[in-house]
């Protein structure tokens, strides 16, 4: 059989793979960003909460009150009452799975995605 | 006094194939489909035969007039399926009347059955998709079967194209 494909078609051919690959990008792309993170005080559950809404969070915790701070899906320690500010330094997290945690205040948070990026953190 | 209805042979020819198209939808219906809203779609092989050899109007009758006689037989007329397949077709009669009449307009913009099928194809899910999101569940989440869907229709959709225009050889067009 004579296939007589026309220029035109490549042109459609090529623009429906462009238009596969924007969707890929822009709908999967970022799939394991997390939704919400999960607030852990002396290893019990405090709260889980969204991280589309910018916010600042008064946590207690063993020592005192940590403050938590949420920005543009992303979440860090802002402070902590804690000597080695190990768990500022850790900065901000976003990704399914990722953790930052104050042990001397008893205080974590985990990142909650539809993909765990990690299966386990050790420090 | 009745009167006489006219028909012309253009009528009897889009029923032909309408009934034709109406036989392959629903022979099609028959098929379990992994996610809803992919599904082959080969009816669109009448319609592009029929708008590479008859032009856009007959091609848009044809379309639209086996997604309504097809939810008749089916049973399906006026639920939120038929609303959904009539939204995909008219979305994608209306890209392709498009595209043939810039066809027309345009020498070297001549598309053949492949490139038809295709764009059909990807207007028939999109406005379907547009449609059930804005109707039916309007939830972020569904968009993360946009790119799946799509994909399914660039597939099934090149496969229409081949075999319309394999139609089309042995029919001598």
């Amino acid at each position: 059989m004579k296939f007589s494909a026309t220029r035109a078609d490549a042109v459609v051919l090529v623009a429906a793979l462009a238009l596969l690959a924007f969707l890929y990008i822009k709908f999967w792309g970022d799939a394991t960003r997390g939704e919400q993170a999960r607030i852990l005080v002396g290893g019990k559950e405090f709260s889980v909460i969204s991280l589309h809404q910018d916010q600042h969070l008064n946590i207690p915790g063993a020592l005192g009150v940590s403050v938590l701070e949420i920005h543009a899906g992303r979440i860090r320690f802002a402070d902590s009452p804690c000597h080695g500010k190990q768990c500022v330094h850790t900065g901000w997290i976003t990704l399914g799975g990722e953790v930052a945690a104050c042990l001397p205040n008893r205080i974590s948070v985990q990142v909650i995605g539809r993909e765990p990026r990690f299966d386990a953190i050790n420090f | 006094m009745p009167r006489k209805l006219t028909t012309t042979r253009d009528d009897h020819l889009i029923a032909w194939l309408t009934a034709l198209a109406v036989t392959i939808h629903i022979a099609e219906s028959a098929l379990p489909s992994p996610l809803p809203g992919i599904k082959p779609g080969l009816a669109n092989v009448v319609t592009i035969a029929v708008l590479i050899r008859y032009g856009w109007r007959m091609a848009a009758w044809v379309t639209l007039l086996r997604v309504l006689v097809s939810s008749l037989l089916l049973g399906s007329f006026l639920s939120p399926t038929f609303v959904l397949s009539l939204s995909g077709a008219l979305c994608s009669a209306l890209v392709l009347a498009l595209t043939y009449i810039v066809a027309q307009r345009l020498p070297g913009a001549g598309l053949s059955a492949l490139g038809y099928s295709v764009l059909a194809a990807l207007a028939h899910m999109a406005g379907q998709f547009a449609v059930a999101y804005a109707l039916f569940i309007p939830h972020p989440a569904l968009l993360h079967l946009l790119p799946v869907l799509m994909s399914a229709a660039v597939i099934f959709g090149a496969v229409s194209g081949i075999i319309a225009q394999a139609m089309l050889t042995k029919a001598g067009a």
